[in-house]
């Protein structure tokens, strides 16, 4: 059995080597010619991203401008996500019957003290990401996940029961709706002002401070990303909580 | 200089290669925790040591002193991190019921090995 799945896992392997080589049809590795580089929508996006937003990355530009609807819908994804596994894996202990799961170990000391001197350092960190999205990689979800990640370091430094004291689990789903609201509002904002939805470039006429439409991109654009890291940092700490708890959101691990 | 840090990397290098001996070669959990914690710790901090002083060669212009800055935290924040997981790993071990080897281990296994 073991040589025949070897057999196979082989054989598909040279098929795909022999896809990906040999091929006439694909182009080589970071040819200006590739059929992705030629196309007319990819050298728009390279000529006037910066012209058009002021925004020097490319790709947040295109995530959070032009494909805006994309990005706002797979917020939406992350929010149903933590939704559906709270709709699943919840429970709400009403009898005596469920086992309480309690931590028996206390925090360690040093578990605990090397966290209190990162936990506010990795926040900083994200932020940074956040914010510095425009101008090198990062962005909302980047930034939320390493945020989410310092809420659930104090979940397993500590237990659980402490990180929902800073951020308990309505507190969390708030959150996440409200960055999906903040998402939208910059689209409603920008259809109220007579433009289409998530068109970002009319809201210069509301933003203090920005008198051209690019720079009003630019910042409405940061101001999405900040919607986006809500949602992203709420649900990964729930996600984690429901799924290391089996759904009891108390004590845990 | 650039010897200097060419050596430093190097160095590195032949620690991460004991890390992974000991990693491999170890008899139980504890043992090779220390060896995987120690030797990574030491190692990713020379070869990044050996980096921050290959970027200081080249000149202080404004990329490269940022470059540098951003490795010096990255080197701080493994002297922080790493033996702190590595005490969190070796607790854990401890406490779901994972025994250290002692002498007294000793016999059975090497009768193990010769039977295998």
């Amino acid at each position: 059995m073991k040589k025949l799945a070897g057999i196979v896992v082989f054989t598909v392997g040279l098929i795909l080597l022999y896809g990906v080589s040999s091929l006439d049809d694909f182009p080589s590795w970071g040819t200006p010619d590739s059929p992705a580089n030629k196309s007319p929508l990819s050298q728009y996006f390279i000529k006037n991203t910066i012209v058009d937003t002021e925004v020097p990355n490319m790709v947040t530009a295109v995530l959070a401008d032009y494909r805006g609807y994309d990005t706002m819908f797979e917020t939406v994804v992350i929010f149903v996500a933590g939704l559906g596994i709270f709709a699943v894996v919840r429970v709400f202990e009403h009898g005596g019957a469920s086992r309480v799961v309690t931590a028996d170990t206390k925090p360690d000391i040093i578990i605990t003290n090397t966290c209190r001197l990162l936990i506010p350092l990795i926040q900083l960190f994200a932020l940074y990401v956040l914010a510095h999205g425009h101008s090198s990689p990062g962005g909302g979800f980047q930034g939320g996940v390493i945020m989410g990640a310092s809420f659930i370091l104090v979940a397993l430094a500590w237990d659980l029961d402490i990180a929902l004291k800073r951020f308990s689990e309505k507190q969390a789903f708030i959150c996440s709706g409200i960055g999906i609201l903040i998402y939208a509002g910059f689209g409603l904002a920008s259809v109220f002002l007579g433009e289409e939805f998530l068109n970002y470039g009319i809201i210069h006429k509301i933003l203090p401070g920005v008198d051209s439409p690019e720079m009003a991109r630019y910042y409405a654009m940061l101001g999405v990303e900040i919607g986006v890291m809500f949602t992203v940092t709420s649900i990964m700490f729930l996600i984690y909580g429901l799924l290391a708890t089996r759904g009891k959101m108390t004590a845990g691990l | 200089m650039e010897i200097v840090a060419a050596t430093l990397i190097l160095l590195g290098i032949v620690f991460f290669f004991g890390a992974v001996i000991g990693l491999l070669r170890f008899p139980d959990f504890f043992t090779r925790m220390h060896a995987a914690g120690k030797g990574d710790t030491l190692s990713t901090v020379l070869i990044i040591g050996g980096f921050i002083l290959y970027n200081f060669s080249q000149g202080g212009d404004a990329a490269n002193w940022n470059v540098l800055v951003k490795l010096c935290f990255i080197a701080i924040f493994i002297m922080l991190t790493s033996p702190t997981s590595t005490h969190a790993l070796m607790k854990a071990g401890y406490e779901s019921g994972n025994d250290p080897e002692t002498l007294d281990d000793e016999e059975p296994e090497e009768k193990e090995e010769n039977v295998s």
